[in-house]
């Protein structure tokens, strides 16, 4: 299929008024969410899953809206990180190094335009980037045999302990639990109950709302109740505005960070954080003796926000054509889309292509929109930082569990999210990182099929799952990423 | 240093237990080779194994909290909702918890009580009339 024939149908569904309104509401959502602490896509679109799913949004509706909320939070980081010195996203630290120093020196409207200007061009470079390459690599992939699937997501989950900042069992141990977690109920296969207590409310299984809005939405304000936060924001206007000279000056050092980012973020494993903090290092090393870097460089607020937004589309590619999140964020998306009975991969550029191209469609709209918001809103935005945490969380914990029950209409899932709740806290208080539990539960089920049918198609011959030269490449990386990090730590 | 400890002994149980769970479990058909056991039972190995990794190299304590009360009072007012919400409607127990969790984020009594019936009434207003998404009414003549 032609590439613009594909995406002229995308841009059909994406332009319909009502997806319109919802990539829309999406930029909006993604923003403000960016910019408040504590809150971050993850739990926004975990938020926002039972909504679509009571309302009964299409599919490809609600994947517009979601991803919407993904990167349109790319834009809000920066607001906090610039203002406040305190990143509103993880990926948004490196922003802070230059970001804050400008806002200082009252040029904080520049460094936020800068930041905003170079989170669009790398996110719709991008997004160029995946509409060109989504179609080869899930080809690449339709060949895949189940036993390759099987070595293919063994590798993403071995992935998650050499990537981990912290210890890798604990990595590995949280991955673990979410594939046990993603095994309670009635196995498909057999009929036979597995892990669900005796319980009747656990037989089909753990609702994926449920288990994302547990860890993180109430575990983090879990974590927010027992801290004492609130710095005060820099004055934000006045100052001399941006010049096209200085965005012409930082044209380079973007197009650089959109490469990295973009490079970084189709990399199963490493996200957003990495790509940023590379693009800066990068731009800093290029600019040892003409940059400010550390006291108030354009360039050095540049580069680290389009790294990150090309990271978070990158992110979208393997999830869209393989059907394997690369990052927290892109698992719970794909459990969105799991939850619609939709699976991801290689054939769903053939099967579902309004979903595909609709979504590829709306993400050149959305970022559109957000440049728009994004620069002459950006005041109004800023202001959602002096809402007082007493009026937020008790409205954010409200909201989250009137979704919850609106999806389920059980009481039963309230209590469940109150009880991943607390092992969110705990989890998160103990270094235990959660990422790799929505990695485990969405990859799980996907996991354990591949390999009973790739079974079935060897009558049990074990030896069937390292046959092909791709699954052997791939259980060779799958050993050394198992192995790098215990080599690591003795070193 | 404890800390990993009791959480490497935890997941070591829970890895223990996992594997007992799909040992014993009993298939009445046979429809693929493979079954339903294998797979948890080797989940439930890595489990163990990484639990024994924290065991046996600790490497965090738990970390001190500044406002260590907060997040068992929060617990509570949480349980407390989920079981409140049907019997007393939506409104009612959204309004009390949301005021509880107020004044746990230090609002000023009056605030918190301000803060609770406006979130109850807004998301009220929000799901059930405009979203037309039906939530408990309870005791509330609407």
């Amino acid at each position: 299929m032609d590439v613009f024939a594909a995406l002229g149908g995308g841009f059909g569904v994406a332009l319909q008024p009502g997806n319109l309104f919802l990539a829309f509401i999406g930029c909006i959502v993604g923003t403000a969410i960016g910019v408040l602490p504590g809150i971050g896509p993850l739990n926004a679109i975990a938020l926002l899953l039972p909504f679509c799913l009571a309302l009964r949004l299409p599919p490809e509706s609600a994947l517009i809206l979601l991803t919407a909320v993904y990167y349109g939070s790319g834009y809000g980081g920066r607001i906090t990180a610039i203002l406040l010195n305190m990143p509103g996203e993880p990926s948004a630290v490196l922003t802070t190094l230059d970001g804050h120093p400008l806002a200082k020196q009252g040029r904080g409207s520049a460094a936020l335009a800068i930041s905003g200007i170079g989170s669009f061009v790398g996110a719709t470079l991008s997004v160029v980037a995946m509409t060109f390459l989504s179609v080869p690599l899930a080809r690449v992939a339709v060949a895949f045999s189940p036993a390759d699937y099987v070595a293919l997501i063994a590798f993403a989950l071995s992935l998650l302990g050499a990537v981990s900042d912290g210890p890798a069992v604990k990595a590995w141990a949280a991955g673990a639990f979410g594939l046990l977690l993603a095994m309670v109920g009635v196995d498909s296969g057999t009929g036979v109950e597995r892990y669900t207590l005796g319980s009747l409310e656990l037989l089909g299984g753990i609702d994926f709302t449920v288990l994302a809005i547990g860890l993180f939405a109430i575990g983090e304000i879990l974590l927010l109740v027992e801290t004492r936060l609130r710095a005060e924001a820099a004055k934000l206007g006045g100052g001399e505005p941006l010049r096209l000279r200085e965005v012409v000056f930082c044209l380079p050092a973007m197009l650089r960070a959109t490469g990295i980012g973009f490079v970084i973020g189709v990399l199963p494993g490493a996200g957003a954080s990495v790509a940023s903090a590379l693009s800066y290092t990068a731009e800093k090393r290029l600019n040892e003796n003409n940059g400010k870097f550390g006291q108030g460089d354009l360039r050095g607020v540049a580069a680290p926000e389009t790294a990150d937004n090309a990271a978070q589309i990158g992110n979208l590619v393997p999830m869209l054509s393989l059907g394997i999140p690369g990052s927290g964020t892109t698992a719970v998306l794909l459990g969105a889309l799991l939850m619609y009975n939709i699976t991801p991969g290689p054939l769903l550029f053939q099967q579902r292509p309004d979903v595909a191209w609709g979504l590829i469609a709306s993400m050149y709209i959305g970022n559109a929109m957000l440049l728009v918001l994004n620069l002459p809103l950006v005041g109004l935005f800023a202001r959602l930082l002096t809402v007082p945490s007493w009026v937020l969380y008790p409205g954010v914990l409200a909201l989250s569990f009137a979704g919850v029950y609106a999806a389920s209409n059980s009481a039963f899932d309230l209590l469940l999210a109150v009880f991943f709740g607390v092992v969110g806290w705990l989890f998160r208080k103990m270094e235990i990182p959660l990422v790799p539990i929505v990695l485990g539960f969405v990859l799980g089920r996907m996991l354990e099929d591949n390999l009973r049918r790739s079974m079935s198609l060897s009558d049990g011959e074990i030896s069937a799952l390292f046959e092909s030269p791709v699954s052997i490449a791939l259980w060779i990386l799958t050993a050394a990423a198992i192995l790098y990090p215990l080599v690591r730590k003795r070193a | 240093m404890m800390a990993d400890r009791w959480l490497g002994a935890g997941f070591i149980a829970l890895g223990a237990w996992a594997f007992w769970v799909a040992w014993g479990l009993q298939v009445p058909f046979a429809a693929d080779p493979l079954g339903p056991t294998p797979f948890p039972a080797t989940v439930a190995l890595v489990v163990g194994l990484c639990g024994l990794g924290m065991l046996v190299r600790p490497v965090h304590g738990f970390p001190r909290m500044e406002r260590a009360w907060t997040p068992p009072l929060m617990v509570v007012a949480m349980v407390g909702y989920a079981l409140l919400m049907v019997p007393l409607g939506f409104m009612p127990a959204t309004a009390l918890m949301a005021t509880a969790v107020a004044l746990l984020f230090r609002a000023r009594p009056i605030s918190a009580g301000l803060v609770g019936i406006i979130t109850a009434v807004s998301l009220w207003l929000l799901f059930d009339k405009l979203l037309d998404l039906p939530l408990p009414k309870g005791i509330l003549p609407l």
